[in-house]
C-alpha cells in the first residue's frame, strides 16, 4: 500500500466490488463518497434533533430554551408519565440508530481517506463541507 | 506472488478471486516487498469475512479459528461499549467537578450613551486539582482505546468491523441516556 497521496483513476474503495478503472467510474465513486460525506454530518444535526425532542417530552428545559426564555416563569406541567416516557424511549432508541449509522459511516470515510487516492480525499473535505453548510442551519429551527 | 501474498485474506466471493486479483494487480504492486516483519500478509484494501489468520492489534494476537473469533468478536464488543461509556462518564465528572466559577464584569456602551456592566460568568477547573487531573487520565485512555478502535476496523475484517458498529450502538443506548445536554456536534468522527 503506498503511503503518500496519489493522483490516480484507479483505486478499490471500501468493497471488493468496487473496484475503479476510468475516469468516469472515479468521478461517480468521489460523487458517491462527496454524499456519504454529506450524510454524515446531517447525522449528527439528526441526533442533536432527536435529543432536543427527547428532553422536550420530559419537559425538560433544554439550554435553547433556557436561553430564549423571557421574564415570566416558565411553569413546568409534567406529561402524563407512561405516554411521555414512550416517547423518550422511541427518541432514545432512534438515536442510537443513528449513532449506530454515524458511527459506521465514519469509518467507512476513514477507510476510503487511507486508500491514499487525493480525488477520493477531496470528495470527503468537500462533502463535509457542503454537509455541514446544509445541514447546520436545520439545527437551530425547532 | 499475488496468490500467495494474497493468502491471508479470505474473501468468501470465491468467483471474483480472479477479476479481484488482476485488479489489485496494477495498484498494488510491492505489497510483498514490503510486508511486516513477522507475517507474510498484505493488509486487505476491502471488507472480507473470514476468521483464518487474522491479525489484531498486536503481533502475538492471531486468530486461527471460529472460537477465537467469537471470543474476538465479543472483546471488541465490550470494548466498544466501554469506550462510549468512558465517553459519558467523563462528561458526567465534568460536570460535577465545575465548581469553580469566576466572574468579571466589563463596561460595554448601552443605548443612549448609557454604561453596561456586562458580567462574564466562566466555569472551570484549577489545574492542579484532582478532577481535572482524573479527566487527563481518562482523556489519555479515551484516546488510545479510540485509536484501537480505529486500527480494528482497519483490519477490514467484517466479524470484527460489525462488532465494533454493535459495540458503540448499544453503548450509547445503555450510557447516554442520562445526557442532559445537547451533544458537541463539533467533535470529529463521534
Amino acid at each position: 500500500m503506498a503511503m503518500h497521496f496519489i493522483f490516480s483513476d484507479e483505486v478499490v474503495l471500501l468493497f471488493d466490488f468496487w473496484s475503479v478503472h476510468t475516469p468516469a467510474g472515479m468521478a461517480i465513486s468521489v460523487l458517491v463518497v462527496l454524499l456519504l460525506a454529506v450524510l454524515y454530518e446531517s447525522l449528527k444535526v439528526g441526533k442533536a434533533r432527536l435529543l432536543h425532542q427527547a428532553l422536550m417530552s420530559l419537559s425538560i428545559p433544554t439550554s435553547q430554551q433556557l436561553i430564549e426564555e423571557t421574564d415570566q416563569d416558565s411553569s413546568s406541567d409534567s406529561l402524563p408519565d407512561s405516554r411521555s416516557h414512550l416517547r423518550w424511549f422511541l427518541c432514545h432508541f432512534g438515536q442510537s440508530l443513528l449513532h449506530i449509522a454515524q458511527v459506521v459511516i465514519g469509518y467507512f470515510m476513514m477507510l476510503a481517506v487511507m486508500s491514499y487516492n487525493t480525488w477520493i480525499f477531496f470528495g470527503v473535505v468537500l462533502g463535509s463541507g457542503v454537509g455541514y453548510y446544509l445541514a447546520y442551519p436545520l439545527l437551530s429551527m425547532t | 506472488m499475488d496468490h500467495s501474498a494474497q493468502m491471508g485474506m479470505s474473501t468468501h466471493m470465491g468467483m471474483s478471486d480472479m477479476n479481484h486479483s488482476s485488479t489489485m494487480a496494477p495498484s498494488q504492486h510491492h505489497t510483498t516487498s514490503s510486508g511486516s516483519h513477522g507475517s507474510m500478509m498484505m493488509m486487505p484494501m476491502s471488507f472480507y469475512f473470514g476468521f483464518k489468520k487474522v491479525e489484531v492489534l498486536f503481533s502475538g494476537l492471531m486468530i486461527n479459528t471460529a472460537g477465537e473469533m467469537a471470543g474476538a468478536f465479543v472483546a471488541v464488543f465490550l470494548l466498544a461499549m466501554f469506550y462510549e461509556g468512558l465517553k459519558i462518564a467523563r462528561e458526567s465528572l465534568l460536570r460535577k467537578s465545575q465548581v469553580s466559577i469566576r466572574y468579571n464584569s466589563m463596561p460595554v456602551p448601552g443605548p443612549n450613551g448609557t454604561i453596561l456592566m456586562e458580567t462574564h460568568k466562566t466555569v472551570g477547573q484549577q489545574m492542579l486539582s484532582f478532577p481535572h487531573l482524573l479527566q487527563t487520565v481518562l482523556h489519555i485512555i479515551q484516546v488510545v482505546i479510540s485509536y484501537f478502535l480505529m486500527l480494528i476496523f482497519m483490519t477490514y475484517n467484517g466479524y470484527l468491523c460489525i462488532a465494533v458498529a454493535a459495540g458503540a450502538g448499544t453503548g450509547y443506548f445503555l450510557f447516554s441516556w442520562k445526557k442532559a445536554v445537547v451533544v458537541d456536534i463539533t467533535e470529529h468522527c463521534h
